[in-house]
């Protein structure tokens, strides 16, 4: 298991470390190994089957899980990976009741006025979407907006100590290499974009928010999310990391900034939490808060039209199986189609794949900035091995 | 060293699931057992060469290097725990690999387009199980 390396993480002792080591494990194992076992079958039993039976291979992702839900493995695969994926928050429970007001504490002292880089605005009549409070979203109970007594910050907690379980090593040192390699990519890509103002929207504790503020120092970086338990605990998670960030409570889909008021508004892993209305709101959102030159750009699970229907059928595992009931309407969608419908020209859209800076290396990902990779690869937006962050968005 | 059962196991459940978990539960439950009887040995031993204070061990932290020797056992740790099931990948290859392949005869199309990267695969596993060492 990843340890954090801030200062706001659980102290934990020896078996609770041991529990979370076992659920890291378990996770590789289902992702990597059993997901490579799970393609096996899929090539040598199912699909032969399938073709005897219709003539034909299957057209798309429903038909490939539709053909593989009565397979054992399926089953033993799907079986372990939720118990896995409710052990991960599991483990984090116990260590997590024991440290919250010592948590709180130090999240108070980071956070102290005059003393903070950054800031924490909250809007207490912020109404916080049914998307968001009426779910558990992958099976974490008490979702990001959970709050059980004045100013908690034990939802925030949860999501940092649980993905540093969840990631088995795949999402970087510091929960950031999505904003290490995306961040990192654009400067690389559009030397001439120098932004000045940067949006994170749907930033959660933040984890991916500081890695604008590493790239692009200059800049004034601002995340934003509906969540006051997560807000609260990214504020002081940048602090203990020495960044200055800007949180506030606000909602994608009518954010409280004029005009023209950024040069990037960025989002990862966002979208596919938000019902399809939502999402056409936010892309608008994103266009009436850009400057005109300025990018919108949205890190995210690759469309279904882009994928085999294998792949496509993997991926939407979460929508069938995970608490996410907006997972695979979002990955039906055109991306392309979701930017002209905001607003933004047809000519200046733009996607990429990224290889992962934590697991390529800085050499492949330079190159990547050169030389495009295709989306049709099972390793693009996939937990496992050798991951690949796909990307959207347009410039205005 | 080849690790499943050919001609495969007998399985006496309606749903030979079962039998599977049953195995797993087992497998479990055996390396629960040995691991108290070590900790239970070690901690005998150390308190009688009066070495281990109370609340030493849950305060104990490994060092990186004892950190990746245990990510590598861990490691064969899930993967015996979860053999079982690797029995039937194996059939399915095995079976595959004695098949001429049946979409170059009949011309099908609509193969995925990553079938060719076996190799490829190949490599990121080895790499894979080096890194999960180091983990
Ligand atoms: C999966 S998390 C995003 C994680 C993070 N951005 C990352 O890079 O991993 C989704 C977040 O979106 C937030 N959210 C959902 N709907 C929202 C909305 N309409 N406006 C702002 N935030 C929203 C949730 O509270 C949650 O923190």
């Amino acid at each position: 298991m990843l340890e954090l390396k801030h200062e706001l993480k659980l102290a934990k002792n020896r078996d609770e470390k041991a529990r979370m080591n076992f659920v890291s494990g378990l996770r590789a194992h289902v992702l990597n190994d059993m997901a490579t076992g799970m393609r096996a079958v899929w090539d040598a039993d199912v699909e032969p089957a399938f073709r005897r039976a219709r003539g034909r291979g299957p057209k798309d992702g429903p038909e490939v899980h539709k053909a593989i839900k009565p397979n054992e493995y399926f089953k033993f695969y799907s079986s372990l990976r939720v118990t896995a994926q409710d052990m991960v928050w599991q483990s984090v429970f116990p260590p997590l009741e024991r440290n919250r007001p010592a948590l709180k504490d130090k999240a108070a002292k980071l956070g102290r006025a005059g003393k903070a880089r950054g800031s924490l605005t909250l809007d207490p009549a912020l109404e916080v979407p049914r998307s968001v409070s009426a779910i558990d979203v992958h099976l974490m109970a008490g979702n990001y907006d959970g709050e059980y007594e004045e100013g908690d910050l034990a939802a925030g907690a949860l999501y940092d100590n649980g993905l540093a379980v969840f990631s088995f090593g795949l999402m970087g040192q510091n929960l950031d290499d999505i904003g290490q390699s995306i961040a990192g990519f654009i400067k690389l890509k559009y030397p001439d974009l120098k932004p000045r103002r940067i949006l994170d929207l749907g930033c959660t504790i933040g984890h991916n928010t500081g890695s604008w503020k590493d790239h692009f120092p200059e800049a004034e970086v601002t995340g934003i999310d509906v969540a006051a338990p997560c807000l609260r605990y990214a504020h002081a998670r940048a602090e203990a990391q020495g960044r200055a960030v800007h949180f506030k409570q606000m909602d994608a889909q009518s954010l409280g900034f004029p005009d023209a008021s950024f040069d990037v508004v960025f989002s990862s892993m966002f979208l596919h939490e938000v019902p399809r209305k939502g999402i056409e709101k936010i892309m608008a959102e994103a266009y009436r808060v850009l400057k005109p030159g300025g990018l919108m750009l949205h890190m995210e699970l690759p469309p279904n039209s882009q994928l085999s229907p294998y792949d496509a059928f993997y991926l939407d595992w979460d929508g069938a199986y995970n608490n996410e009931p907006f997972y695979k309407p979002f990955r039906d969608c055109k991306p392309e189609e979701l930017c002209w419908r905001a607003g933004f020209d047809p000519k200046k859209y733009l996607q990429f794949v990224i290889p992962s800076i934590g697991w390529y290396g800085e050499q492949v990902w330079r190159e990547a900035a050169t030389r495009p990779i295709g989306v049709d690869n099972d390793k693009t937006g996939r937990l496992t091995d050798g991951i690949l962050w796909y990307c959207f968005g347009a410039f205005k | 060293m080849r690790r499943t059962i050919r001609g495969g196991r007998p399985y006496f459940f309606a749903d030979p699931a079962i039998d599977k978990i049953l195995n797993m539960v087992v497998v479990l439950a055996s390396e629960v057992w040995t691991l108290r009887e070590r900790l239970a040995a070690m901690e005998a031993l150390q308190v009688r060469q009066g070495s281990l204070g109370a609340g030493d061990i849950d305060a104990y932290d490994f060092g990186p290097e004892d950190e990746a020797r245990l990510a590598g056992e861990r490691k064969e740790f899930i993967d015996g725990l979860f053999r079982v099931l690797q029995e039937q990948v194996e059939e399915a290859k095995a079976r595959v690999a004695r098949q001429p392949k049946p979409e170059a005869k009949a011309g099908l199309k609509g193969k995925p387009k990553s079938r060719p990267k076996a190799k490829a695969k190949a490599k990121a596993k080895a790499k894979a199980k080096t890194r999960a060492r180091r983990r």
